[in-house]
């Protein structure tokens, strides 16, 4: 992944990330519990693997790459990748969207009678893209993408700054608690295979 | 400042970040999310906008009180913010 010029004081950024691993490392034992895997910490790049705990067995749902060039006069970049090749997903290939639950909203049918509404539960992924080749961006206050995109200029990154909204444990939250602690079941289709041709009748 | 006996220690890992609470039974865990926000210097979003669970992951009501989910003393909870609106 290439990273942006650092333009900011590289010890201030090198030292706000330290300051994020050690915070991490303090409770490392909770998070791998949780089915996160610390790979790689070395600035700028943060890569953890999370795996789903519940399934048996379990499943690595996906890798999660950081880079905190510019932490935090910018916010961290975020991309859900390959965990194996770190290679980003694209938008049709996601392993999972990150659904998060709407409001229920009630809906009046035609033809029901009156009060006989039905209640209709959306979704909203937070992985989001314009293109299904496209690299999806996590669309979330507190990441470099967001705050970069041109239809969020109105919410730029300095009113969340202070706020924690970039920080590594936060990030990695939202990714698991959406993306990946949903995940509650195998689906397994059995499918009649190796057919061989019925005996001729007699 | 050490716990009064009536008094357990709630570990608020807030974003990250470990803070030390005493609460009583009867204390809400909005208190809880207040004192470890304001001892991790988290004061830019206000507590309605943090989500607290548990080690399993569940979302506790902040209108309940400790006694209300049996905290133990020692307990681990987990302070995070919300993933506000997206889109």
């Amino acid at each position: 992944m290439a990273s942006p010029p650092q333009f900011t004081e590289p010890t201030v950024s090198h030292t706000k990330f330290a300051s994020e691993l050690a915070d991490y490392e303090d409770q490392r034992d909770e998070y791998e519990a949780r089915g996160w895997l610390l790979v790689e910490a070395h600035f700028p790049t943060v890569f953890v693997v999370m795996a789903n705990t519940v399934l048996k067995p379990p499943p690595i749902v996906c890798g999660v790459l950081l880079e905190f060039t510019n932490y935090d006069a910018m916010p961290p970049s975020l991309k859900l990748v390959d965990p194996f090749t770190r290679v980003p997903y694209t938008a049709a290939n996601l392993p999972t969207q990150l659904n998060r639950s709407l409001p229920a909203q009630s809906v009046q049918l035609p033809g029901l009678p009156a009060g006989g509404n039905i209640q209709m539960q959306v979704a909203q992924p937070l992985m989001q893209a314009h293109d299904p080749q496209a690299v999806p961006f996590l669309c979330l206050a507190g990441v470099r993408e967001y705050h970069e995109h041109p239809g969020h200029s109105g919410d730029p990154w300095e009113l969340h700054r202070g706020s924690g909204a970039g920080r590594l444990v936060r990030l990695l939250d939202i990714v698991h608690r959406y993306g990946v602690e949903p995940i509650k079941a195998y689906g397994v289709q059995i499918t009649p295979a190796g057919f061989d041709f019925g005996q001729p009748p007699a | 400042m050490n716990a009064q006996p009536h008094q357990i220690e709630i570990v608020v890992v807030v974003n990250g970040n470990p803070a030390l609470v005493h609460a009583e039974q009867g204390t809400h865990l909005r208190k809880v999310v207040e004192q470890a926000l304001s001892d991790t210097g988290n004061v830019g979003q206000p507590p309605e906008n943090w989500e607290l669970r548990n080690a399993a992951g569940l979302e506790l009501d902040q209108s309940k009180t400790v006694g209300h989910y049996d905290l133990e003393s020692g307990v681990k909870l987990f302070l995070n913010l919300h993933a506000g609106v997206g889109g």
